[in-house]
């Protein structure tokens, strides 16, 4: 019962694709194909960049007018059906086409066939996710008229978070600001949090309902997330993905006051504010130097102080939420890293893991040097805690949810 | 229908503020100016614009190259053929206003909107020297363009409801909203802020209290984020005196009349914020 599920994950000019082969057994078997993937950037101009892979086999890159999301999942489609690179005969192969939405509020727990009353709810909620609804919705837009035939099924990144109870995921404001705004935490990077604890029990050829684990997303955006039998009960971003960690670009945790206090003594507007919280902070904004993780540990290994000082932040907050979730859990089975800082930065799960024995976290040098991009435990023979290096795959979890919701089968 | 290829004709503080608005919200923009130097002199006006907010957090260093990039100069008129929208701020001049328009006329297809930033002029008299009275509409942004988030769109005698509808659109994905208005002297935003700043000259010309504290006054009282009169020394004295005159001369009212302290300012060559010198200094 094999399907082709193309995946779309569309930004404001950009589009990323994967087309996926799975079925119930390939899941099982961890054995699903990946197609074909790659992006369309620079969509709304006239030099629009498409690169398109099929893996182990060909490469293409190449520029030209793409003026809006329904020309640009037109060339995927074009490039798809291409009697040469293509992988597909006709567009019609697709069955389903899995939507990353980021933002899915308090009305979805789940992923869900797109009908028309659930894209008039994500419409409702454009306002908690102006950055990246609007875009995530016209990706379904175009791909409705294009794949008439295939099931729409939306992702959203929020939906795993649902089980957080109210003591997490409410703020200590006025309750009106909930029931009138909707004010509270929602968390995000569900779907990788999800993907790499389904792995971890799947490694362990085990259902994740036997673990309490805490899955630490490390890339350009950071969350961690307490995962308690199979549920989110915690997790460190909150209304919006600027609460938490320090991040590449983000500031993440800090006093409100602060942020009023420089407000009126640099004489800021909101969208300058809000542009210095999410994009002229964290790692960046610490070094003055990079928001890249590779660069900072390079130039602090040259002895750059400031570079040293952001990486050391960085780590030590990480810690400290680490801490925070090990005990909303009361314990955890396991530590596992994953996204780009997470799954290539051993010296980083170094630092963050240094001097946790008393929550009976404890790396092994060698194995952790030699993780890289690849699964593997990290955790030293003797540790209480393991601590696991998963690498993340959220394209992969929205192919699979697309064929579950399709086939109405339990989304695991 | 949407949108994707604008041109702007004339790179002054309100062309080069819209161009870079309308890049910064994804659209293509080409520049237009009069010849080289004038470009030269707007492409380094644009960078240093950009420079500024990058220092103020607003916008990351590769967030203006994008925007650079998505903003080409020119100084040859006919390459605004290509456009769908073209927005002319050239100098408030009815004759070089008419003269630019009378070249677009001729390259541009019929369906291409006519946008003029004019505040003073008429849209219908200037609408009716085009081919296309019914595409032509007026646009009032208020500077600086990129941080205020109205903008006035004026409809001429023969401006179609597409043409309105269209560019109100247009606004709404600049971020801006759209306030509709039928031409008249000041339409709304002007009319209210001059007769406002004159006002609080004559108060500080009659003694009654010092320009700081008129300002704090204001800006305390109501919540504004520049008092009348810095708002003033920031629009060009020159500009507010010519303003109140056109108000003066187009409506009769007296309570239009420039304020006579306004009039000496302007003649001391006190113009405000960029001499140096208005009400306070700089």
């Amino acid at each position: 019962m094999e399907m082709k599920i193309l995946v779309l994950n569309c930004g404001s000019s950009s589009v990323k694709f994967q087309l996926i082969e799975t079925s119930p057994e390939q899941i099982a078997s961890n054995q699903d194909r990946l197609l074909a993937r790659g992006t369309v950037d620079k969509i709304g101009t006239g030099e629009a960049i498409v690169a398109y892979e099929v893996p182990g086999k060909t490469k293409t890159k190449f520029s030209r007018e793409i003026l809006e999301h329904k020309a640009a999942i037109k060339t995927v489609v074009s490039a798809l059906t291409d009697p040469l690179a293509g992988v597909i005969a006709k567009p019609e192969e697709i069955e389903g086409v899995g939507h990353r939405i980021v933002h899915g509020g308090e009305y979805f727990t789940g992923s869900v066939e797109m009908e028309e009353a659930v894209v008039k709810q994500i419409e409702d909620i454009i306002d908690l996710a102006p950055l990246h609804n609007p875009h995530n919705l016209k990706g379904y837009y175009a791909s409705r008229a294009l794949f008439p035939g295939a099931a729409q099924v939306a992702v959203f990144d929020t939906a795993f978070h649902h089980t957080m109870p109210p003591e997490a995921h409410l703020y200590g404001l006025p309750y009106v600001l909930y029931t009138r705004y909707k004010i509270r935490r929602y968390g995000f990077h569900g779907t990788s949090h999800r993907y790499v604890s389904y792995r971890f029990a799947q490694i362990h050829s085990t259902t994740r309902a036997e673990y309490k684990l805490i899955t630490c997303h490390l890339g350009n955006g950071c969350s961690m997330c307490a995962i308690d039998h199979g549920k989110s009960v915690d997790t460190t971003m909150g209304f919006t993905p600027l609460e938490g960690l320090m991040m590449g670009t983000r500031s993440g945790d800090l006093d409100p006051a602060a942020v009023l206090y420089v407000m009126a003594n640099e004489d800021l507007s909101a969208a300058e504010v809000s542009s210095l919280l999410n994009k002229h902070s964290g790692l960046y904004g610490v070094s003055g130097i990079s928001n890249d993780m590779r660069t900072l540990l390079e130039e602090s290994r040259k002895g750059q102080a400031r570079a040293r000082l952001a990486v050391d932040l960085f780590c030590y907050r990480a810690k400290k939420h680490l801490g925070a979730l090990y005990a909303a859990l009361n314990g955890a089975d396991a530590v596992i890293f994953t996204g780009g800082i997470g799954e290539n930065a051993p010296a980083v799960r170094a630092q963050i893991c240094d001097r946790l024995d008393a929550l009976g976290i404890q790396i092994d040098t060698e194995k952790n040097e030699a993780a890289t991009g690849v699964e593997s435990n990290i955790s030293d023979a003797g540790a209480a805690t393991q601590v696991w290096v998963i690498p993340t795959n959220e394209e992969l979890l929205i192919a699979r949810d697309t064929l579950r919701t399709i086939l109405k089968i339990p989304h695991g | 229908m949407e949108i994707h290829r604008v041109a702007v004709i004339g790179g002054g503080t309100m062309g080069v503020g819209i161009a870079r608005t309308i890049a910064g919200a994804g659209v293509e923009v080409l520049l237009c100016e009069k010849d080289q130097p004038s470009l030269a002199t707007t492409q380094k006006a644009l960078d240093e614009t950009l420079d500024h907010e990058v220092a103020r957090w607003g916008l990351t260093a590769p967030e203006k190259t994008l925007i650079l990039r998505r903003i080409t100069g020119t100084w040859k008129i006919w390459e605004a053929a290509h456009a769908e929208l073209i927005i002319e701020t050239v100098t408030e001049d009815f004759d070089l206003k008419k003269e630019v328009f009378a070249k677009l006329d001729e390259i541009c297809d019929p369906v291409v909107i006519f946008v003029t930033n004019t505040s003073t002029l008429s849209i219908s008299q200037l609408a009716a020297s085009t081919r296309r009275p019914a595409s032509f509409v007026g646009l009032h942004f208020v500077n600086p363009v990129p941080k205020t988030g109205v903008v006035e769109v004026i409809r001429g005698l023969q401006t179609s409801d597409q043409t309105v509808e269209q560019v109100q659109q247009f606004a709404g994905m600049l971020g801006k909203t759209a306030i509709p208005v039928y031409e008249y002297p000041g339409y709304v935003t002007t009319r209210v802020i001059l007769p406002m700043i004159n006002e609080a000259i004559y108060i500080v010309m009659e003694g009654v209290a010092t320009a700081e504290d008129v300002d704090t006054a204001m800006k305390l009282g109501y919540k504004l984020e520049l008092g009348p009169l810095a708002l003033a020394d920031r629009m060009g004295l020159d500009e507010v005196m010519a303003w109140m005159e056109h108000l003066f001369r187009e409506l009769g009212d007296l309570k239009y009349r420039p304020c006579p302290l306004l009039r000496k300012l302007v003649r001391a060559g006190r113009l405000g914020v960029k001499t140096g010198e208005g009400f306070f200094k700089y």
